[in-house]
């Protein structure tokens, strides 16, 4: 395990470099959501979890993953790029004129599966698609990313159960748990806890990880294409907002905000 | 074939479909039909009820259709357009994902319900959405061919139902590809009328036939309007009047409005439809008498058709 985490986390490291990169050029992009959610997404891409083929997008036998948290879609771009969806040098043109995708996801890039940025929506897609999978008889997984001020949304309950009533359980579900929304903290504004509890009760197994560890990322991960609960899986990763960057964790002001230059200097060395 | 409810024609096709090809799956909200009675017995692996949940209706099927299969997403007309509206409009339309949306209750065919369940500004909605259609179905004839037309699609659609049993008036073999038929030969007055309006239509031309007027009649069932076939259909026409059991603001007067517009063509038109100003309709009494209330009555629309004539 540790010979296998050494090398993510670095790629960590360099994924958010791109990111705050990508971000600062472009003046917009949600820097801090993406940054909690790095270490989940490394693992799933990099840690030998998601199968999928930069070669041949539309593989009938590659995993999906659906990014319902569509404001993280600034830290997926980098990662499609580094495994070779599309040439990095597109990661320049973020948000611009000549630019193929914005700051929320688009179906039509390659490597993505849908358009998303509506809070509650990827995540009904992906009980579709785990359904499809399950009426065909086939062994794909659906692995899908959502926040959990997303958790507000109704329609994340519809799903949820409906997932566990058809047994779901080639679907796995990451909340990124990094306590803030845009204004204020979850707990402050609208209490989510005993969120475990809540997910519990709508019949998903359940997980609580830390989302900054490789080691417990990559342990809940373990043998997910074997699991024998016949539950969807979802995974609560405590995260924090803004992780490794100091002026932006635990801070609401940072939402969706890319660091101007003075701010974006010493976010880079703290990078480094 | 004998006349029968919109619905079930529908789904009757549907069923027969499914027989054969089994990506074909109907995702209702807790709606039924005796034709889906069958299914639930007979294709049960091919239904699939998500509860009183038309967002999840929607979502599921977009993630179905992503996969290849032929979702048909079922709900009361309002609850399948509006309470999921933003689903549909992101993941089916921005994404451009074969779903079909099937809404029964166009109009105030639930008359007895009140305007929770009236689908009377559904089309001005879906109508602006790229990429989807809308075929607001006229008899069971058209029901049943869409049904067939709606397995073939590579764009999502809405298939709009009237609750009631309508008179057949097209034969088996109509093509439906066009969007429009012209029922009436077009003169110097045209109705241009959707769904359960055509029906009045025809009463009226009958009316006024007897009385010496001759009058056009369009039926519309498919938004977009396909603007080249109506645009020569109405050559000559003088006159417009769009008749339609829905709001005027976005409505098929509104359609027609914005053709006539781009094409720079110069004619008089009065809309008739529905007039919610003062709010939505809390009327009760069967859908004559709602009609009645707002216009849509044949004795009313026979006194305006015929005024074109003999203006004051």
């Amino acid at each position: 395990m540790k010979n296998k985490i050494k090398p993510l986390e670095k790629k960590s490291k360099e994924i958010r470099q791109l990111v705050l990169n990508m971000c600062c050029n472009a003046c917009t992009g949600h820097v801090s959501s993406s940054f909690s959610c790095v270490e989940v997404l490394v693992a799933l891409y990099y840690g030998g979890i998601l199968r999928y083929d930069p070669k041949n997008p539309s593989w009938d036998d590659r995993d999906r993953f659906i990014m319902s948290k569509g404001q993280s879609s600034v830290l997926l771009y980098p990662i499609l790029a580094d495994v070779g969806y599309f040439h990095k040098q597109e990661l320049d043109r973020f948000a611009q004129a000549d630019g193929k995708f914005g700051v929320h996801l688009q179906h039509d890039v390659p490597g993505a599966e849908i358009t998303s940025g509506s809070l509650g929506q990827g995540f009904g897609i992906a009980t579709g698609i785990a359904l499809a999978y399950k009426m065909d008889r086939k062994l794909n997984m659906v692995f899908t990313l959502l926040g959990d001020g997303e958790c507000y949304e109704g329609s994340i309950w519809e799903a949820a159960m409906f997932a566990s009533h058809n047994r779901l359980n080639n679907l796995v579900a990451v909340v990124d748990r990094n306590h803030l929304c845009v204004t204020n903290f979850t707990e402050n504004m609208l209490e989510l806890e005993p969120f475990e509890e809540k997910w519990r009760s709508f019949g998903w197994n359940t997980l609580c990880i830390n989302g900054h560890s490789f080691e417990e990322i990559l342990g809940a991960f373990e043998g997910i294409r074997s699991r024998k609960n016949a539950r969807p899986l979802i995974i609560i990763a405590d995260t924090v907002k803004g992780q490794g960057i100091s002026f932006m964790c635990y801070n609401p002001l940072w939402h969706g905000l890319a660091p101007g230059e003075d701010d974006a200097i010493c976010a880079m060395k703290e990078l480094q | 074939m004998k006349a029968i409810s919109l619905r079930d024609a529908f789904w009757d096709r549907i069923y027969e479909l499914s027989k054969e090809n089994k990506d074909i799956l109907i995702v209702t909200a807790d709606m039924g039909a005796p034709s889906l009675d069958k299914f639930r017995t007979d294709l049960a692996s091919q239904y699939i009820d998500v509860g009183i949940a038309e967002q999840q209706a929607v979502a599921l099927s977009t993630g179905l259709a992503l996969c290849g299969k032929k979702p048909f997403a079922y709900a009361i007309a309002p609850f399948i357009a509006l309470r999921c509206y933003e689903h549909t409009r992101v993941n089916l339309a921005s994404m451009n994902v074969p779903v079909t949306l099937v809404g029964v209750g166009a109009g105030v065919s639930y008359d007895d319900s009140g305007p929770t369940h009236h689908a009377v500004d559904d089309i001005s909605v879906m109508r602006i959405l790229p990429n989807l259609k809308i075929h607001n179905i006229t008899d069971s004839v058209m029901a049943r061919a869409f049904a067939d037309i709606s397995c073939k699609i590579s764009y999502p659609n809405y298939i709009r139902l009237d609750r009631k049993v309508l008179p057949i008036i097209y034969d088996e073999n109509s093509d439906f590809s066009t969007g429009l038929t012209v029922l009436n030969a077009v003169t110097e007055v045209c109705i241009v009328a959707t769904g359960n309006m055509v029906h009045r239509a025809i009463e009226v031309s009958e009316i006024l036939k007897n009385q010496g007027i001759d009058v056009g009649i369009i039926d519309i069932y498919t938004f977009p309007i396909n603007e080249e076939l109506f645009v020569e259909a109405i050559k000559g026409v003088q006159t417009i009047v769009t008749l339609e059991e829905h709001t005027l603001p976005g409505g098929l007067g509104s359609a027609v409005c914005e053709v006539l517009a781009d094409h720079q063509l110069m004619k008089q038109v009065k809309r008739i439809g529905m007039d919610f100003s003062k709010g939505y309709c809390y009327k009760y009494g069967g859908r004559k008498n709602i009609q009645s209330i707002y216009g849509l009555d044949k004795e009313y629309l026979v006194k305006t058709v015929s005024s074109i004539f003999s203006p004051k």
